[in-house]
């Protein structure tokens, strides 16, 4: 469409900032974090480019498209629609302010940090901007392990457990993926078909149902341990709690969507008859995701597992959205995806806030931070609403289409989910409660003439997601318009769908 | 004339030949201080015999009354025996002279090992393939129990000499059956006697074979001779023994499996797939529970036998010649990516003993990133490879195998692949885990710092991206070098 190869640009600007920081000495830590910041603010204002989407156009655009290994019909192809683009910029934007929230917390290997985030953003950026199955999962691939070292290395005292957790579990998923995609190339070219991986060639195929149920699984694995999904979620509690908090922002405000938005662009669209197939099963697992996530939040004692295990839950919210399969849901699901990224990322944030000063994220050690931290508790109090589901703020839009879409799928299942927004006001304003406004713990006072507001790094970090969490809940229309056209290809694609041999299973 | 044409196909064989005269004579006259000439002239000999690997590319010829093929997959085969000669001959050097083991006689018989596997990959007849095994597995004895003044490496040297002469005895074994029920030794010969006429006696046969070749390439239930050897054996020796032979082994596998009983394979697959199996999962459960580095890349290495055994599978699952061709370039491509990683993941483990009384242990490795951040960002890329991660050439390997696998109707073996790999992961990553993740030992040993191994190092890690990323001008070569099978 354009010469200008955009999405490229987008994808490796980080990496050209990684290697520019090879450049500079160890020691000068300044130009490190303002070349990071630059690079990262660099990409994110290049990918402000992509609102330029034209909604009325339902194919990718801003394609590139060259030779990579043609032997095996190997393609370097990118385009974007709607759904990509929102989670391309909320990958940068996050990205962004992680970066800037390093800042003074990262103090070791501060060289090797902002490398690491860079290159991570590469392997997410990536991800989402992938037309062909195999670039898709090179960058897979590379998305995971900066987090394993950023987890690895300045994470808390358990890290090597967490961090090896953590990529195993994802390993073993995305291996399995490899050889879905092998099956899926291979059944495609075998009917007489051209070698190629292709996402747009390879959607339209009809595949048969053996290899549809054998890869679905295959790549409902991949992705629901990303995502992840109850009962494959345990390595998330460990790894956000041992996560600094610039890891934890990325890891559940961007790293959980590349789970949520594999099976939006490959489940569903790639493989349709199985998804319709196994639908049932998946919202049982997303129901049982929601109601468990927000039950294990309620008795957790540190802050941070806490919004870990509410993580667990706002995923199912995204699960159940996909599998509803109609506008609503769908809808509701990219939107959840987006608003989680921004709330989940901002609260981590928060916590970090205290954390940098007590080392501790105890809740029974918090009480009566809103005395003495007025600016914070607003704050934290303005991202538990958003997280709990408040009108006004963006995760009501969200919870409110998937529970829409879930009734017109099931009374029942909507029943279900709805239940649960009662559980997540308990666990998140009990918290609040406790921390911010209980008396203060014998503990918190020793802290307390050392104790400050967020300063003015910490400001100009959140105040972007204090922003748009306002806008997205007051004003969703541009942000749900982006997205229409993606969902209906996708309801266009699992309508009349469904695996004839297995029948109905249900 | 005929017979000077015919000397032109040998061409890379006698760079190699001379070369050995080369390096005897020359170590004679260079004095012990200047022993690093030797280097140099090796490397440069090497490339010699790499360029001569051009000139024969495309000649297709069997020469010497039927003893001896020139086929572009002989000519692969002898690239990248060459390549893995110069990432030896290059790594190899500091850490032999710190600890006294002559250079001349390591390069020496590092190339007549090398003569043997060309000797081998371009045999069409039997006896010309015994003669090749030999030639590279007798160099490979001494290669192990070179430290002779260590006893883990003598220790090591014999076990590796005598089952490797167990297992040399009992292939020849079989290779007397087979002529004693053919009576040809020729590979064409056998092929064609053996064609549909499955006996009791070619079972025999055949059941020789398979076992004396399972122990050359260390398949799991006739492993046991490996970590002995790979551990006692100077480290970057190691390296080479780790790839050289599996390299000379397979394209023995290739030769009697893929072409003289190639029409059996139906008869042969259920085996090599339970030996499949068994190699990569033990390999990789072993593995696992290591401590010391070089024993665990030994039985990393078995794991790594076993994917690429994979491939010869695939081959003999397949239903059509083209799939059955994918299975073979799915194994000389992994062959090359692994030559290149594996030889220098052992060369790291070599440049942290520079202090002789060290013996590669995970400790060693302890707070790497902090010591040496540009060796341990190599080794992070090294290990990523190993994994089979992208973007490198561990991963693309991996994924060819994958994809012929799959691509033969062998899903499921697919499936227990990458099982395995991200089993592998667990013990890969752990070598990352001590190099950045934790501190330095108190007193950590020394680092070796060679030119020679530092350039090694940076040629195996452009090699290990590039080859990942832009493997499309070496699958041209593999597809048409696999092609000379069919």
């Amino acid at each position: 469409m354009n010469g200008v190869p955009v999405l490229s640009l987008i994808v490796f600007t980080p990496l050209a900032g990684a290697l520019l920081l090879m450049l500079v000495p160890d020691t000068n830590h300044r130009a490190i974090r303002w070349i990071a910041l630059a690079t990262a603010l660099t990409s994110f204002a290049l990918s402000l480019l992509l609102l330029g989407y034209d909604p009325a156009e339902p194919e990718f655009q801003f394609r590139e498209d060259l030779p990579w290994i043609e032997a095996f019909g190997m393609r370097y192809t990118m385009g974007i629609d709607g759904l990509s683009a929102v989670l391309v910029i909320l990958t940068t934007l996050l990205s962004a302010v992680a970066i800037l929230y390093s800042w003074e917390p990262i103090r070791i290997k501060v060289k090797a940090y902002y490398a690491t985030m860079l290159l991570l953003m590469v392997g997410m950026l990536g991800v989402f901007v992938s037309l062909d199955l195999f670039l898709f999962y090179v960058f897979w691939e590379i998305s995971l392990f900066p987090m394993y070292f950023v987890i690895g290395i300045w994470g808390g005292p358990r890290r090597i457990y967490a961090t090896v957790k953590f990529v195993i579990y994802t390993m073993v998923g995305s291996l399995l993926m490899l050889v879905a995609i092998l099956a899926v190339v291979i059944a495609y070219a075998a009917s007489g078909n051209p070698v190629t991986f292709s996402y747009e060639a390879l959607r339209g195929f009809a595949y048969t149902d053996t290899l549809q149920t054998f890869a679905f699984v295959a790549f409902f694995l991949a992705f629901a341990i990303k995502v992840p999904m109850w009962p494959l979620h345990t390595w998330l509690p460990d790894a956000h709690v041992e996560a600094p908090t610039a890891g934890s922002i990325i890891l559940a405000g961007v790293l959980l969507k590349l789970g949520g938005y594999g099976f939006l662009r490959y489940n569903l669209p790639l493989l349709p008859d199985a998804a319709v197939t196994f639908a049932p099963i998946i919202i049982g697992l997303a129901l049982v995701a929601i109601l468990y996530g927000a039950l294990v939040a309620m008795v957790q004692p540190d802050m941070k597992k806490l919004v870990a295990y509410s993580s667990v839950s706002h995923m199912g919210f995204v699960m159940l959205g996909a599998f509803v399969f109609n506008e609503q849901g769908l809808q509701g699901a990219i939107f959840q995806m987006i608003s989680h990224g921004i709330t989940t990322g901002a609260l981590f944030l928060l916590v970090g806030v205290i954390y940098e000063q007590t080392h501790d994220r105890e809740i029974a050690h918090m009480g009566g931070l809103n005395a003495r931290m007025p600016g914070f508790a607003a704050m934290f109090g303005l991202f538990t609403f958003a997280s709990i589901g408040l009108p006004g703020l963006s995760g009501f839009v969200g919870e409110f289409l998937v529970i829409l879409g879930a009734f017109r799928y099931h009374p029942l299942v909507a029943a279900a989910a709805m239940l649960v927004v009662i559980a997540s006001a308990v666990y998140m304003l009990w918290m609040l409660q406790r921390a911010f406004f209980a008396v203060p713990s014998d503990w918190m006072r020793r802290w307390w003439p050392t104790l400050r507001d967020m300063n003015r790094t910490e400001w100009i970090a959140l105040s972007p997601l204090v922003v748009l969490v306002v806008v997205l809940g007051v004003y969703p229309g541009p942000l749900l318009e982006m997205i229409a056209a993606p969902v209906d290809r996708i309801i266009e694609a699992v309508r009349g769908a469904g695996m004839t041999s297995l029948g109905p299973l249900w | 004339m005929d017979m000077l044409d015919d000397l032109v196909t040998l061409l890379p064989e006698l760079i190699l030949a001379t070369l050995v005269l080369v390096i005897i004579t020359a170590d004679l006259f260079i004095s012990r201080a200047d022993k690093w000439i030797l280097t140099p002239i090796t490397v440069a000999g090497l490339v010699l015999a790499g360029v001569a690997c051009f000139v024969v590319w495309d000649v297709n010829e069997v020469v010497y009354s039927g003893f001896y093929v020139v086929d572009d997959l002989s000519v692969f085969i002898k690239g990248a025996t060459i390549v893995t000669g110069i990432l030896s001959a290059l790594f190899a050097p500091s850490y032999l002279l710190v600890r006294r083991i002559p250079l001349g006689e390591f390069s020496m018989i590092l190339m007549s090992a090398l003569l043997g596997m060309c000797v081998l990959a371009s045999s069409s007849d039997m006896i010309t393939l015994f003669l090749g095994l030999e030639l590279m597995t007798m160099p490979s004895y001494l290669l192990a129990g070179l430290h002779k003044t260590d006893r883990y490496s003598n220790e090591g040297g014999l076990k590796y000499f005598l089952l490797g002469s167990f297992a040399s005895a009992i292939l020849l074994f079989g290779v007397a059956w087979m002529y004693g029920l053919t009576g040809t030794t020729s590979v064409a010969g056998i092929a064609a006697a053996v064609d549909g006429q499955m006996s009791a006696g070619i079972l025999v046969a055949m059941g020789f074979l398979t076992v004396g070749a399972a122990f050359k390439i260390a398949a799991v239930p006739f492993h046991y001779w490996t970590p002995d050897a790979y551990q006692g054996a100077p480290t970057p020796i190691t390296g080479f023994l780790s790839v050289g032979p599996k390299i000379g082994a397979f394209a023995l596998l290739i030769r009697v499996f893929a072409e003289a009983l190639a029409p059996l394979r139906a008869d042969w697959l259920a085996v090599f797939l339970v030996l499949t199996v068994l190699t990569m999962t033990v390999g990789n459960v072993v593995a696992l529970i290591q401590v010391n580095v070089k024993r665990m890349l030994a039985y990393s290495s078995i794991a790594h036998t076993g994917y690429i055994m994979a491939g010869l599978a695939a081959y003999a699952n397949a239903g059509d010649a083209e799939v059955a061709a994918q299975g073979i370039e799915s194994m000389l491509f992994y062959l090359l990516g692994y030559a290149v990683m594996n030889i220098a993941a052992f060369a790291v483990v070599g440049m942290l003993q520079r202090d002789t009384s060290r013996f590669g242990g995970l400790n060693s490795f302890a707070g790497l990133a902090t010591r040496a951040p540009w060796r341990a960002a190599a080794m992070v890329l090294l290990m990523l490879s190993l994994t089979g991660i992208p973007p490198t050439v561990g991963f693309f390997a991996k994924l060819y195998v994958l994809l012929a696998a799959v691509e033969a109707g062998l899903a499921w073996l697919a499936v227990i692949i990458v099982l395995n790999a991200a089993l592998a992961a667990f013990y890969y990553l752990r070598v990352i885990v001590y190099m950045y993740m934790r501190d330095p030992e108190p007193e950590p040993a020394p680092l070796d710092s060679s030119p020679f191994g530092s350039a090694a190092l940076v040629l195996s890690v452009v090699g290990v991206v590039v080859l990942g990323l832009f493997p499309g001008a070496v699958l041209e070569i593999i597809r048409t070098s696999a092609a000379s099978l069919f």
